[in-house]
């Protein structure tokens, strides 16, 4: 499980976007915005990183219960394979 | 040569529309441009067999402001699709997407204020640079369908945003909701890492420097006595 190639995450005046580059632009037109746990999550999707990972991750970085990280894992998920941002 | 932005930029022109609207931007200054414009007849020809319904004149126009656009980038620069006005050595900017009025509005501003106080800096596409530690506005050739630009440069006050409406209501925008807007008005080099990274650079600092309004407005003067007082932070009298 992968972020689609061509998308750039910078933070930029403290909100983290995620802007089309490249091929993307073709698929994507607009910008997203991420909240800081959706910006961790989406770095560690870019390298390619499974669930389990996520979860993992998650876990150590924030303090949060194994079922709310796996809540929030999965509607996060969800909203990226909706939007068609991952493969 | 012409000198665009502060630049010195190497640009041949063959078309009528990009040599009359260059004719103020002309320079006599000589040695090394900062900035190179190289697109060639062919590249321009074969874009208007894909689309016809540009002619040569026009794409080259077209053509050659985009290459502008994503060459500032190197120069700490990019354009806003938007309309400036300045007004005692600050610039305004209106944004909105096409059709909804920012030459309408920067046209009011001329009017209420007179043509002597408000310059239109450029009615399309102005462009922006980080100069030391202000950002400044200046007029370039890419001024869209009206012509109206001025070759000068004007310290950036505040960035509007437009959006037709029945009542005049004027709000300054989360930096969140700013960032957004921004970008998706800005000339964005989409095939350019880099250059995109540059860009959303000089927006983070335009944020901390700028403030950014969301404008509700209707054609009248009552939307620009709104907008100015607003950002030059004046209460609003009643008549």
């Amino acid at each position: 499980m992968r972020i689609k190639e061509g998308y750039l995450l910078r933070e930029v005046a403290g909100s983290h976007v995620v802007v089309p580059t490249g091929k993307a632009t073709l698929d994507f037109t607009g910008v997203i915005t991420l909240n800081e746990t959706g910006a961790f999550l989406w770095k560690l999707l870019a390298d390619g990183k499974t669930s389990k990972e996520l979860l993992g991750a998650l876990l150590e970085e924030y303090d949060t219960t194994e079922a709310k990280a796996k809540a929030d894992i999965d509607i996060f998920l969800t909203k990226l394979e909706v939007a068609d941002l991952i493969e | 040569m012409y000198k665009i932005a502060g630049l010195k930029v190497k640009m041949e022109c063959s078309g009528e529309t990009l040599l009359a609207q260059g004719e103020p931007y002309r320079t006599a200054v000589a040695g090394q441009p900062d900035m190179i414009i190289d697109i060639s007849d062919e590249t321009l020809a074969k874009t208007k067999e894909s689309y016809p319904q540009f002619c040569f004149d026009e794409w080259e126009y077209i053509h050659k402001g985009f290459a502008f656009s994503y060459k500032l980038l190197e120069h700490s620069g990019f354009c806003l699709h938007a309309s400036a006005v300045a007004m005692g050595n600050k610039a305004v900017l209106f944004s909105a997407p096409c059709g909804t009025g920012k030459s309408t509005h920067a046209g009011l501003w001329q009017q209420y204020f007179g043509k002597d106080k408000v310059v239109i800096i450029n009615d399309d596409r102005p462009a922006l640079r980080l100069l030391g530690d202000e950002i400044y506005v200046y007029g370039t050739q890419w001024s869209g369908k009206t012509n109206l630009n001025a070759n000068i440069k004007v310290p950036l006050q505040a960035v509007v945003f437009l959006k037709q409406a029945g009542e005049n209501h004027i709000e300054r925008l989360t930096n969140k909701e700013a960032i957004k807007r921004l970008i998706r008005h800005s000339i964005r080099p989409n095939h350019d890492k880099g250059k995109m990274d540059a860009l959303l650079t000089l927006l983070d600092t335009l944020l901390q420097k700028t403030p950014v309004y969301h404008l509700d407005c209707n054609i009248s003067m009552d939307a620009v006595k709104l907008a100015y007082d607003t950002i030059n932070k004046r209460m609003r009298c009643i008549i």
